[in-house]
């Protein structure tokens, strides 16, 4: 098992770069038809790109189950129960998302044929929203943390005593409890760039399932923009692991 | 470029693996096909086979530049038959990664009036190049081990007590006993061809890594050979035969140790 996980995980770069071309091509495809009903041809081909690319991505996916699920045995085992419990929930989620995304995948190849697609599309970005949503309050539990983590600290006091009395004119300081929380939010997060980059590819790529599940739509320039900005972030992450959220 | 070749590497298994699936189905797609089973299987076989191709292209899309880089450190091989096979070789294949990024280009649609055939015919003609270079790499490996194997095996045993039985110039030097040279020549000749067969094989057993990698390029010839219609063999057979390579190099990315260097 650790072997075929070990084997899996070495294509993951390359699933990046695509996944960012293909949400770059929806992006240009929603931004091209906005603006002149004329390049009908580079459209075309954008188009084309953009289905090569998700059709290729689902064929290297056929494996990602057995990942996700050694990760969900990985992740019972941790000390802590909030990050236990979310990042164990996100990972079955997300094996179970593959498990719809293979069958997705089958049927687009002809193997299984009387499947109901919209059903299955539909499970699969149930699944997906849901991996997401325990990503996203993992990521809020760990800000949570280091914010109470960094307010403790005594030089950290004398920092936000020194900011909040720099500019006691200034209009926008009419709370001084909400600027007080904003700076003690900003100065973690500049802190821990890997928590922050987390927390904004999960929000990025939330709009996603939100648009598919008809929970908030919004456009396809949308949805391309937010794939695009979480595959960047993915992408940089993989090139500098000190980046990558851990556990 | 460092980093690119580090990040390029890391999808040669799955790819590895694809190769193998999409070489399973064509192999899958000849038995059927002679079997006489339903046109509609066989069509789904025939399109899950396409599929794979055309995934695997888009796969294979930064593999130039690896094989460039490669190619820049063979030069810097002290041999010079391996300096020169391997230099070549990873030319070779940079070129057929290059065309066939066009065609992958050309079947995406991306480029519109695509010559596929032409472009498919070129991208195997390079591919050809660099297996030839790649079996005459091994061949030469195989040389100098046997040569080795041969001074080993003299320095063992001590030269035996008859002229006529020191090494290969058996059958040159002429037989001391008045008996045809027909009847003589021909027990010698299966006994030194017996020799040399053993010779050969323990070599090889002994350099795995050596034999997979000549197992695997003569198995991988035949697929060119195909498509070119140098030496056509029909689909079963080239079937057989890239599934047996993608096996071989599955092993040797799962046991590197298997993975002949440099």
């Amino acid at each position: 098992m650790d072997a075929v996980v070990k084997f899996t995980n070495q294509s993951q770069g390359r699933d990046r770069v695509f996944r960012a071309t293909q949400y770059a091509c929806a992006l240009s495809i929603y931004l091209l038809q906005k603006k002149s009903s004329e390049r009908k041809d580079l459209v075309a081909k954008l188009k084309s790109l953009e289905a090569t690319m998700s059709a290729g991505r689902k064929l290297f996916r056929l494996g990602n189950t057995l990942n996700s699920i050694e990760a969900a045995k990985r992740t019972m085992q941790l000390s802590d129960p909030v990050l236990c419990l979310c990042l164990t929930v996100a990972n079955i989620n997300r094996a179970l998302y593959f498990i719809c995304d293979n069958v997705l995948w089958a049927r687009s190849v002809g193997l299984i044929r009387d499947i109901d697609k919209e059903h299955w599309s539909l499970n699969a970005s149930r699944c997906y929203f849901f991996s997401l949503v325990m990503n996203l309050s993992r990521d809020v539990y760990e800000i949570i943390q280091l914010m109470v983590q960094k307010a403790r600290k005594g030089h950290f006091r004398q920092k936000m005593d020194q900011h909040l009395s720099e500019n006691p004119e200034v209009a926008e300081v009419v709370i001084p409890q909400l600027d007080a929380f904003l700076f003690l939010l900003l100065e973690s997060l500049k802190s821990h760039p890997a928590v922050a980059l987390d927390t904004l590819k999960n929000t990025c790529d939330l709009f996603i399932p939100l648009d598919r599940l008809g929970i908030y739509k919004s456009n396809a320039g949308v949805v391309g923009f937010c794939g695009l900005i979480s595959s960047l972030i993915g992408i940089v992450t993989l090139a500098q692991p000190k980046l990558k959220i851990k556990p | 470029m460092d980093s690119w070749v580090r990040f390029n590497s890391q999808s040669q298994a799955k790819e590895r693996v694809l190769r193998a699936a999409q070489y399973a189905c064509t192999l899958l797609g000849y038995t059927l096909q002679k079997g006489g089973v339903a046109a509609e299987l066989h069509k789904t076989v025939t399109q899950l086979e396409a599929h794979m191709s055309l995934t695997r292209k888009l796969l294979r899309l930064g593999n130039s530049v690896e094989a460039l880089e490669a190619a820049k450190r063979a030069i810097h091989l002290s041999d010079s038959v391996l300096r020169l096979c391997l230099t070549i070789s990873h030319l070779n294949r940079a070129m057929y990664f290059a065309c066939d990024n066009v065609l992958w280009a050309g079947k995406t649609g991306l480029i519109s009036k695509l010559d596929q055939d032409k472009w498919s015919q070129r991208s195997f003609r390079y591919y050809l190049f660099a297996l030839i270079l790649n079996l005459t790499r091994d061949v030469y490996e195989l040389r100098l081990l046997i040569e080795c194997e041969e001074r080993y095996r003299a320095s063992k045993s001590p030269p035996s007590a008859y002229p006529g039985n020191n090494g290969p110039a058996d059958h040159l030097s002429s037989p001391s006993s008045p008996a045809s040279p027909a009847a003589v020549a021909l027990p010698v000749m299966s006994a030194w061809l017996r020799r040399r067969v053993h010779l050969v094989a323990t070599v090889l057993y002994s350099n795995p890594p050596l034999l997979l990698d000549l197992l695997k390029n003569s198995c991988d010839i035949f697929i060119p050979l195909d498509r070119l219609g140098i030496y056509p063999t029909g689909k079963g057979f080239v079937g057989a035969c890239g599934l047996a390579s993608s096996v071989l190099s599955i092993l040797t990315i799962v046991h590197p140790w298997l993975k002949l260097k440099p």
